[in-house]
């Protein structure tokens, strides 16, 4: 057996703050605003180079609106996506709100900052990363002016779309509608390759037949159509399609949920093998505990569009804080009848989005609750290192 | 032991379509109990559902039987005809399926519907059995029974919908229940809920459940005995304990082994390679031979290998389900 070989870096790949998504519920006539569905409400965690970062939760959690969010599949809310050292949440938002967006977020808050330090120099030094990056690009390079800050930071913006689109892929759950089908695989794998201008002619074709090698379909099926594959197989296809552009972050949103089971350890491994061989970096969305655990090196559970607890996957299965990551865990059936476990069967069902319990939102099915939960939300607090937990009595149950 | 409340005894069942003819079950053979679970467990297409649909009778005229026996309670279900066949069915043999907003009519409310089977089987006016009806809500753990059973099924969550289907199914107090998927368009907290219940209506009731599923965590954790399906065929068939520690199957120690699992570690999954087979076309002699790591050229491809009972209650459908011991003895090693 080949050992599996991983280098995670403690270097910050995505830093997703604060990341809120709300979608409007219209209705009548006039198609007039009546509600929100509060999808992700004040996300935040870290993905670092390397690794899988797994995002657990049951239907209606957010966390494939987090996925589609980070890739600006919608456009957030609020918050902020940071890649690597660059702000990237205005990259695809029109000229007016982009330039609104960083007046709030950089200008008004650099100025005020300015105030409060009264120098340039023991400002910088309380900031980091971008605000540190972007602190220095408006007093130094801008020297304090709002409009070229702007500019600078909106220029080549097109091409700043580019690179993040290439950089950034994914892979969907269905094989079946996530693939035209009316594109040979060829073209469906190549179009990136051609978009971004990376190979045209004889050595695009290259690069596709060596890409469909790698994910396991045999070259010579690249002038087959979609249909003509089987539902593993067009899984592959569909990694294929987002590894072309050899992108640095891969999510993947239930990528394994809708194979059978025999299939889906072939496509699990697979993945596990690209990552080593690519040095990609996955955002693993699943609600398949046992899945997640598998695959990722720390695990993010989501519950109504919050994060309860985050840990990296030791800890967060031998010490479980979060009475919601404890009732998961125990309702998950294990295939050994030998062992059977004490369950935490959780009441009623989860509730609605658009108008989310009080407090901690995990409140009304929690078996520990107490007063305080429906009245005060707690926070993401860090109890140990790199050890995540929302909850008013973690660890109690 | 006792006679068995269900025989099915070599069903085969071909559709002919325009394509060929689909051998979606090509001899099955099992038998549930007073009283017990028994699970069906296999990947898709693999004919699992079919059978449970031809218990009930449900399929079209493209899908024939070709040889076979289901025998209830002592009559073949296949040679009723269809009025007799009517008085069983959600009477004696009740189902609940898979996806509960499609199985429930999105016409009429809850109510109406669970009103209807027990109007239709039991000899009650409309007044009484919607008393029962509301009894059965409250029995499957729906709240407010009074208010939501009138109620229509998009009203409902997927869960709640699901104990509505099973308070539907229970109503005339069915001997069999069969249960297709029940819980696999469900999240994971709501499938304890659902399995948790079912359990306990089965002692109440005493009725017998074929549960169908491909999730072999559901099938360890309810089921009595197991059939393995693969491709239509039967390919191993034991009580629950022995089917997990001691599969003697390749296809069904490849299963079990290729999961991912919660309880132990694992440093990389096992995992079957090639890909489920085309119904229209399935492989000669042992269906499951391009994917086995046992084949043996020159016989798994050429002949069929029989049904054979390797320890009691435990048959296996393979040339050489001693070598998966073999196997198995190895990795008891390295452990």
């Amino acid at each position: 057996m080949k050992e599996r070989w991983k280098i995670v870096t403690k270097k910050v790949l995505l830093r997703v703050e604060n990341l809120v998504k709300h979608f409007p519920i219209r209705a009548g006539v006039f198609k007039r605003i009546v509600g929100w569905v509060k999808a992700v409400d004040g996300v935040s965690f870290d993905v670092y180079e390397g690794e899988t970062l797994g995002l657990v939760g049951e239907s209606g959690c957010g966390k494939t609106t987090v996925g589609m969010t980070i890739l600006r599949l919608y456009e957030p809310t609020s918050g902020r996506i940071i890649v690597e050292d660059e702000d990237t949440t205005y990259y695809f938002m029109s000229k007016f709100k982009a330039s609104s967006y960083i007046k709030k977020t950089y200008i008004n808050r650099f100025k005020k900052l300015l105030k409060d330090y009264g120098s340039v120099d023991s400002l910088l030094k309380d900031l980091e990363g971008v605000d540190e990056k972007y602190a220095r690009i408006f007093f130094e390079d801008a020297k304090g002016s709002g409009s070229k800050f702007i500019k600078y930071l909106l220029s080549d913006i097109q091409e700043k779309r580019k690179n993040f689109r290439r950089n950034m892929q994914i892979v969907f759950q269905d094989p079946y509608s996530s693939l035209n089908p009316r594109m040979r695989v060829k073209s469906i794998v190549g179009e990136g390759i051609k978009a971004h201008k990376l190979a045209d002619g004889k050595r695009a074709e290259e690069m596709v037949k060596e890409i469909l090698e790698d994910v396991g379909i045999i070259p010579d099926h690249m002038y087959r159509f979609p249909h003509e594959f089987s539902g593993g197989q067009r899984q592959r296809i569909g990694i294929a399609r987002a590894l072309a552009l050899s992108p640095k972050l891969m999510i993947a949103d239930e990528a394994v949920a809708a194979l059978d089971v025999s299939i889906r350890s072939q496509i699990i491994n697979l993945m596990e093998e690209l990552q080593s061989e690519y040095k990609l970096t996955y955002i693993f969305i699943s609600h398949d505990l046992a899945v997640v655990k598998h695959i990722s090196d720390r695990i993010a559970v989501m519950y109504l569009g919050k994060i309860v607890e985050l840990a990296d996957k030791k800890t967060l299965f031998e010490k479980p804080l979060h009475p919601y990551t404890k009732a998961l865990m125990s309702a998950i059936p294990i295939p050994d009848p030998n062992k059977r476990r004490k369950r935490i069967i959780l009441k009623g069902d989860v509730p609605s989005p658009i108008n989310p319990p009080s407090g901690c939102r995990f409140h009304t099915r929690c078996p520990i609750a107490e007063k305080i939960c429906s009245e005060e939300e707690p926070e993401l607090k860090e109890v140990e290192p790199g050890h995540f937990v929302a909850c008013h009595f973690p660890g109690r149950l | 032991m006792p006679e068995p409340l269900l025989i099915v005894r070599n069903l085969k069942t071909y559709f002919y379509t325009e394509d060929g003819v689909v051998k979606a079950v090509d001899g099955v053979d099992f038998e549930v109990y007073e009283g017990e679970t028994r699970g069906i467990v296999g990947e898709s297409g693999c004919g699992k559902s079919v059978t449970s649909l031809w218990i009930m009778r449900l399929l079209d005229e493209k899908g024939r039987i070709v040889d076979g026996e289901i025998i209830f309670k002592g009559r073949n279900l296949l040679e009723l005809s269809e009025d007799e066949m009517r008085r069983i069915r959600g009477n004696e043999i009740a189902m609940i399926f898979q996806e509960p907003m499609v199985a429930l009519n999105p016409v009429y409310t809850i109510g109406d519907q669970i009103i209807e089977a027990i109007t239709l089987h039991q000899n009650v006016d409309e007044h009484k059995a919607r008393k029962m009806a509301i009894d059965l809500l409250r029995k499957v753990g729906i709240p407010e029974p009074e208010k939501r059973i009138d109620e229509y099924p998009h009203q409902l969550s997927g869960g709640m919908r699901q104990r509505a289907m099973i308070a539907m199914a229970l109503s005339c107090r069915p001997s069999l229940l069969i249960a297709d998927e029940p819980t696999t368009a469900l999240d994971v907290t709501i499938q304890a809920q659902i399995l948790e219940l079912m359990k306990e209506l089965q002692k109440e009731y005493g009725m017998a459940i074929i549960l169908i599923t491909h999730d072999m965590g559901v099938i360890a954790e309810t089921a009595d005995r197991v059939v393995v399906m693969y491709a239509g065929k039967v390919v191993e068939y034991a009580d629950v304990k022995t089917l997990f520690n001691d599969p003697k199957h390749p296809y069904t120690y490849g299963l079990l082994t290729s999961i991912p699992r919660l309880d132990i570690e694992q440093e990389k999954l096992k995992s079957i390679p090639g890909v489920v087979p085309d119904p229209l076309n399935f492989p000669s002699g042992c269906r499951f031979h391009p994917r086995c790591e046992f084949f043996e050229k020159g016989k798994c491809d050429v002949s069929e290998p029989e049904l054979v009972e390797v320890a009691e209650g435990h048959k296996v459908r393979c040339y050489f389900w001693e070598r998966v011991d073999e196997v198995k003895k190895l990795e008891a090693e390295k452990v």
